[in-house]
């Protein structure tokens, strides 16, 4: 395959670091150190205290894919204003140091990407070839990460109020495919529509749409109760 | 009920609520909460019903006391509802029987581009 043809077809060209083969390696110019360690503190502290990712850490265990900070997060620069992103192909949530500046958003963007990862052990995605696949991974992870909180689509200045969470879910799957992959605008659109009922109505590893964090910490809960509440059934 | 068949006598089942009593109660309190009546709302265009957090409270409040088998299938009926009401959808994608085998492996191992 064409090199240079996958990079853009995959979106690999907006994580320029990748495909230069660096690995964790400090650069040599100190805000690049600074942007990393910074990275770094704030995803830890997002693994230890956000209810979400608890529980999206948690599910990933149980299935078997237990998440290991060193081999499975990598904080990188990243072109634009792109958050985050999942490599299935190496098995890597990459975090973009340069574009995440605050806790909330680092929660966020964590979580949103370990909705990916969890897809990715879970299922049979194909990420690479199958739009559907990717559109339905992309609804959940903006449906319940809490990039679609009211909170957040206000900071946006985007107001709405009756069903404005899946028009948020669905404004934002449709960026995020057209971000990464080379289709229309209509044709991303059509993906989108075509699973948009089944995949809003996702909510696993949840159970809910955790509208902040006492949803999470409820959906936590449950999860930690499942072995007990199924065999009682 | 389990027959124990060595001594042929009844074996008590050990049959407990899906969900700790204080559980449906804290549920109940959230779901009536005005924040949580507004996320309804603006995911979903309705206001929920949370009267059945408090039905399957009080059930599971009445087993505790009585073991009443009435109660102990009202929380059954209640809680299949609600998984039933989560699998609500036509799945999109094949579910795995076993974890991708390449998870675990060390970088530049599984960089294959064969997928």
């Amino acid at each position: 395959m064409n090199q240079k043809k996958t990079e853009e077809e995959y979106g690999y060209d907006l994580f320029p670091e990748r495909n230069e083969g660096k690995q964790n390696t400090t650069s040599f110019k100190e805000s690049i150190q600074t942007f990393n360690h910074k990275c770094k503190f704030m995803l830890q502290v997002a693994m230890e205290t956000s209810p979400y990712a608890k529980l999206l850490l948690t599910a990933m265990k149980s299935s078997g894919c237990k998440v290991l900070k060193e081999r499975h997060f990598s904080c990188e620069d990243c072109d634009g204003t792109v958050s985050g992103g999942f490599d299935a192909a190496s098995s890597q949530i990459v975090l973009c140091q340069n574009n995440i500046h605050q806790q909330s958003h680092m929660n966020r963007v964590v979580a949103h990407e370990l909705i990916h990862a969890f897809d990715h052990c879970r299922a049979h995605v194909d990420w690479f070839n199958n739009f559907r696949h990717l559109a339905c991974s992309e609804i959940r992870a903006a449906n319940l990460s809490g990039d679609c909180s009211f909170v957040s689509e206000v900071s946006r200045f985007n107001f709405g109020l009756k069903k404005h969470q899946q028009e948020c879910v669905r404004g934002r799957a449709l960026r995020s495919i057209l971000a990464v992959r080379k289709i229309t605008r209509e044709e991303a659109e059509r993906m989108v529509d075509s699973v948009f009922d089944s995949c809003f109505n996702d909510h696993a590893p949840f159970g809910r749409i955790p509208h902040g964090k006492k949803d999470a910490k409820f959906a936590h809960r449950d999860y930690t109760n499942r072995d007990h509440y199924y065999k009682n059934l | 009920m389990l027959f124990d068949l060595a001594m042929d006598r009844p074996v008590a089942t050990t049959w407990m609520p899906p969900r700790a009593c204080e559980d449906y109660w804290s549920e109940f309190r959230h779901c009536k909460s005005f924040m949580n009546r507004f996320h309804q709302y603006y995911a979903y265009g309705s206001v929920p019903s949370c009267h059945q957090w408090k039905e399957d409270y009080n059930n599971c409040r009445e087993w505790k006391k009585s073991r009443s088998t009435e109660t102990q299938e009202a929380l059954q009926r209640s809680e299949r509802k609600r998984v039933a009401e989560q699998k609500n959808f036509d799945p999109v994608w094949e579910l795995r029987c076993e974890p991708p085998k390449d998870w675990h492996l060390p970088l530049n191992q599984d960089n294959t581009q064969d997928s």
